[in-house]
C-alpha cells in the first residue's frame, strides 16, 4: 500500500501545521497559486459566460503566450539592463502578447466558431480541441527549428527575471518569495480590471446582457455577434497574459506540457466556480489555490505521496459536482444555446 | 496482401503508403477503445471524456494480475480470464462514476468524467504499489508472453506479444509473431464488435439513440434512462477495459500517460470524428487513417513512409536548393515532416469537425442511404 506516515507522525505534523507562522506562509502561497489559476482561468470563464463555448485550446492559448512573452523577454534583456527596466519589458511584453493573442482570437472566431453556432455545443468543443493539436505541433516545430529548448524549460527565459523576485523577503516572522508577492499583485490588477471592464463600463454592460439574453440583446439592437468576438479576442489575450506570468514561475514556465498543464486546472476552476460566472471563478480560484498550497505543505512535511496537491484539485471538482452539479455561484442552464 | 502489394511494381509507393502489420495492431486495440468511447458518446450524446480511466484500468489489471499484485487472482491466471475480470472491474468502476455522473448533461458530463479519470491518472502515477518507478509506467515480469484462446484448452492458446509470441506454420503458410498477434488480437476485437454491433441492434440500443434524440421525449414515453445511460456506460468500459488489456498483452509494459491520461481519450475523439459520431465501424476506420498518416510522416520512416521516398527520389540537387533564408528542402523537409503528423491531424480533424461532421462512414452512409454492408449488395445486384 501507499507508504502514509504513522498516525502519530500525522498528530505532530497537524500542530504543525496549525502554528501561526505556517498558516500564514500557506496562506500566502496560496495566495499566489490563486493569482495564477484566477489568471489562468478568467479569459475561458469570460468565453463560455457569453458564448456557451467551452474553449479546449485555452491552455495551447497559454502556452503560446508563455512563450511570445519570453520572446520578447530574451530579445530586449540580452542588451542588459536593471531590475527595474526589466520589470517595465515585463509588462511590455503582457501588452504586446495581448495583442497578438487577441488578434489571433478574432481570427478564430470569425474563421472557425463563428460557422459553428447553430450546430450542438459538444462540436464547438471538437473544433477548440483540433485547434489544440494544431497550436501546440507549431510551437513544437518552431522551438525544434530555433533549437530553443535542450530540455522542458526555457532557461532564457527565467534568466530574464529581475534579482528582486527570487529573494525571499520577510514579512514580520514570515518570509515570503518575492515572486508570490508580485503574482498576488498581478493578480489583484488583473481580476479588479476585469471586474471594472464588466461592472463599469458599458460594454462591460452589454457582454452581460449578451449573456443574459442572446437574443433580447439583438432586439434591442445590438450586433451580438461582433460582441462574440470582441469576447473571444479579450478571453484569447487573457490566456496570453497569464501565459506571461507563468513565464517566470519556476513550477510552470515556457514548454509545450504547460498547455495541458494549464488547461485542466482552469477547467476545475471555472467549473468549480460555476460556468460563466466571474464572481465564482474568483472564489474558485481562492478555494483551489488554498487547497494546492496546504496539500503541497502536508507532501512535503507529512505525506509521501508526490500527486497529493493534484488528486485534491481534481477530487474538489467531483465533490462539487457532486454536491452542487451547477457550480458554487452557477446558474442552472447557463449559456444554453 | 501486404507482401503482395510491396512486392509488386509499384512496390516502393504501396510501402509508402501502406501501414504495416506492427502499425496494425495498435490500429486493433486502440479501434476498440474507440469503438467502446463512441458506443457512449456517439449512440447517447453524453461526451464521455474520461474514458480513458476504464482503457487504463483494463491494462493496469491485466499486467498487476501477472506480475501477482492483485489479491485472490494468482500469477499463472490464463489473459482471458484476466481480460474478462479487468471489464467486470472497469464496470463496477463505470457502474459508480456513472451513479453520480449521470445527474448531469451535456459539458458538467464530460467534465465530471474527466475529473474521474484524472483522479485516477494522478494516483496511479504516484501509487509506487503498482511498480518501483510508477510514473514511468509497469512491466510485465517473467519471459513468458500472454496467451489469447480458450482458457483450459492448450491447443487453442496462441500467445501474443512482439517478441514474445507465437509462430504458426499451416502448410506453405508461415506466419511470424507480429502475424500471429496480428490475427488473434484481430479476432478479439471482431467478437468485441459483434457484441457492441447485436446490443446496438437491440431495443436497448434503440433506447440509448433515443436518448441521444430527445432524452425528455424517452422519459415521457416511459423509459428509466437513468438506468439505461447507466448501462451503456458500464458496457462501453468493459468493451474499453478489453481494449486496455489487449494494449498491456501486446506491450508488456503499459505507462499512466499511454493508458490513464485524458489525451488517450482525447485520441479516441479524433478517431470517432474522423471515421464517423455514431457509426460503431466507423472509430475503426478512424484510427486506421489516423494511424496510417502518422505512420506515413513518422520520424523514423520505418517501413516506407514519405521521408525516405522523398529522400531517395528526390535528388542531392533538389534537396540542396535553398528555399528561404537559408532553409533548404531537405531542412524543410525535416522540419515540417519530420514526426509531426499531429499538425496535419488536427488540421484534418478541424476541417472534418467543419466540413464532414458526420465522418468517413457516416458520410459514406448517407450518401448510400443505409449502411453500407446494406447497400453495397443491394447495387451491385441492379448490374446482374
Amino acid at each position: 500500500m501507499m507508504e502514509l506516515v504513522p498516525l502519530a507522525g500525522v498528530g505532530s505534523a497537524l500542530g504543525d501545521f496549525l502554528r501561526p507562522s505556517t498558516l500564514a506562509s500557506v496562506f500566502i502561497q496560496g495566495l499566489a497559486k490563486a493569482a495564477l489559476y484566477v489568471m489562468i482561468a478568467s479569459g475561458l470563464t469570460l468565453i463560455f459566460g457569453l458564448m456557451g463555448v467551452l474553449n479546449f485550446a485555452h491552455g495551447s492559448l497559454t502556452m503560446l503566450g508563455a512563450y511570445l512573452g519570453g520572446l520578447v523577454m530574451v530579445a530586449f534583456v540580452a542588451a542588459g539592463g536593471s531590475s527595474i527596466t526589466r520589470l517595465a519589458l515585463f509588462f511590455v511584453a503582457v501588452v504586446v502578447v495581448f495583442a497578438l493573442l487577441a488578434g489571433l482570437g478574432t481570427a478564430v472566431e470569425v474563421g472557425l466558431i463563428r460557422k459553428l453556432y447553430d450546430r450542438p455545443p459538444v462540436y464547438q468543443i471538437l473544433l477548440t480541441f483540433g485547434l489544440t493539436l494544431v497550436l501546440n505541433e507549431l510551437v513544437r516545430i518552431a522551438v525544434l527549428f530555433y533549437g530553443m529548448q535542450p530540455q522542458t524549460d526555457w532557461q532564457d527565459a527565467f534568466g530574464t527575471k529581475p534579482g528582486f523576485l527570487t529573494n525571499q523577503i520577510g514579512l514580520g516572522s514570515v518570509s515570503v518569495n518575492g515572486l508570490a508577492l508580485f503574482e498576488i499583485a498581478f493578480g489583484v490588477l488583473t481580476v479588479a480590471g476585469i471586474w471594472a471592464f464588466l461592472t463599469r463600463t458599458r460594454y462591460g454592460l452589454v457582454i452581460r446582457a449578451g449573456s443574459e439574453d442572446a437574443e433580447m440583446t439583438e432586439a434591442l439592437g445590438i450586433d451580438v455577434r461582433r460582441v462574440f468576438t470582441v469576447v473571444f479576442a479579450l478571453g484569447t489575450g487573457l490566456a496570453g497574459i497569464a501565459g506571461v506570468l507563468l513565464m517566470w514561475d519556476p513550477k510552470w514556465g515556457a514548454s509545450v506540457p504547460v498547455a495541458s498543464e494549464a488547461l485542466l486546472p482552469a477547467f476545475v476552476v471555472v467549473i468549480v466556480g460555476g460556468l460563466g460566472t466571474f464572481r465564482g471563478t474568483v472564489v474558485a480560484a481562492l478555494l483551489v489555490g488554498m487547497v494546492d498550497a496546504a496539500m503541497s505543505w502536508w507532501f512535503v512535511n507529512a505525506i509521501d505521496f508526490a500527486g497529493l496537491p493534484e488528486m485534491t484539485i481534481f477530487l474538489i471538482l467531483v465533490v462539487v459536482l457532486i454536491l452542487r452539479p451547477q457550480g458554487l455561484f452557477g446558474v442552472e442552464e447557463v449559456g444554453g444555446h | 496482401m501486404y507482401h503482395l502489394l510491396v512486392n509488386s511494381p509499384f512496390g516502393t509507393e504501396a510501402a509508402t503508403l501502406l501501414p504495416r502489420v506492427e502499425t496494425m495492431i495498435p490500429v486493433l486495440y486502440f479501434g476498440l477503445f474507440a469503438m467502446s468511447f463512441d458506443f457512449i458518446s456517439g449512440y447517447t450524446g453524453y461526451l464521455s471524456f474520461g474514458h480513458a480511466a476504464f482503457y487504463g484500468t483494463g491494462a493496469y489489471f491485466v499486467i498487476l494480475t501477472a506480475n501477482d499484485k492483485i489479491p485472490l487472482l494468482p500469477p499463472g491466471t490464463p489473459f482471458m480470464v484476466s481480460l474478462v475480470v479487468a471489464g467486470l472491474v472497469a464496470v463496477a468502476l463505470a457502474l459508480a462514476i456513472g451513479a453520480v455522473s449521470f445527474r448531469l448533461t451535456g459539458v458538467y458530463f464530460a467534465m465530471i468524467t474527466l475529473g474521474f479519470a484524472q483522479v485516477l491518472y494522478v494516483f496511479v502515477r504516484g501509487w509506487d504499489y503498482v511498480g518501483s518507478n510508477p510514473r514511468d509506467g509497469i512491466f510485465l515480469n517473467g519471459a513468458n508472453g500472454l496467451n489469447i484462446g480458450v482458457p483450459g484448452v492448450d491447443a487453442l492458446n496462441l500467445s501474443i506479444g512482439a517478441l514474445t509470441g507465437d509462430e504458426v506454420s499451416l502448410g506453405f503458410v508461415h506466419l511470424g509473431q507480429t502475424e500471429v498477434s496480428y490475427y488473434m488480437i484481430g479476432l478479439v476485437v471482431l467478437v468485441c464488435y459483434f457484441a457492441m454491433q447485436r446490443i446496438i441492434h437491440s431495443p436497448f440500443g434503440k433506447v440509448m439513440v433515443a436518448i441521444r434524440e430527445n432524452e425528455e421525449r424517452a422519459i415521457a414515453v416511459g423509459y428509466d434512462t437513468f438506468r439505461y445511460k447507466l448501462g451503456a456506460f458500464a458496457i462501453s468500459a468493459f468493451f474499453a477495459a478489453v481494449a486496455g488489456g489487449l494494449l498491456a498483452g501486446y506491450e508488456r509494459t503499459v505507462s499512466p500517460d499511454e493508458s490513464f491520461n485524458f489525451l488517450v481519450a482525447g485520441d479516441a475523439l479524433l478517431a470517432s470524428i474522423i471515421g464517423g459520431f455514431g457509426t460503431l465501424a466507423g472509430p475503426l476506420y478512424g484510427q486506421l487513417f489516423n494511424e496510417t498518416f502518422r505512420e506515413f510522416l513518422s520520424k523514423a520512416g520505418e517501413g516506407g513512409g514519405l521521408l525516405p521516398y522523398l529522400r531517395t527520389h528526390l535528388g542531392s540537387g533538389v534537396m540542396g536548393t535553398t528555399i528561404y533564408n537559408g532553409l533548404t528542402v531537405q531542412g524543410a523537409i525535416e522540419t515540417f515532416l519530420n514526426g509531426h503528423a499531429s499538425l496535419y491531424v488536427g488540421t484534418l480533424f478541424v476541417l472534418f469537425v467543419l466540413f464532414v461532421p458526420n465522418g468517413l462512414l457516416g458520410t459514406l452512409r448517407d450518401r448510400l442511404g443505409g449502411p453500407v454492408s446494406k447497400e453495397i449488395p443491394a447495387r451491385l445486384r441492379r448490374f446482374r
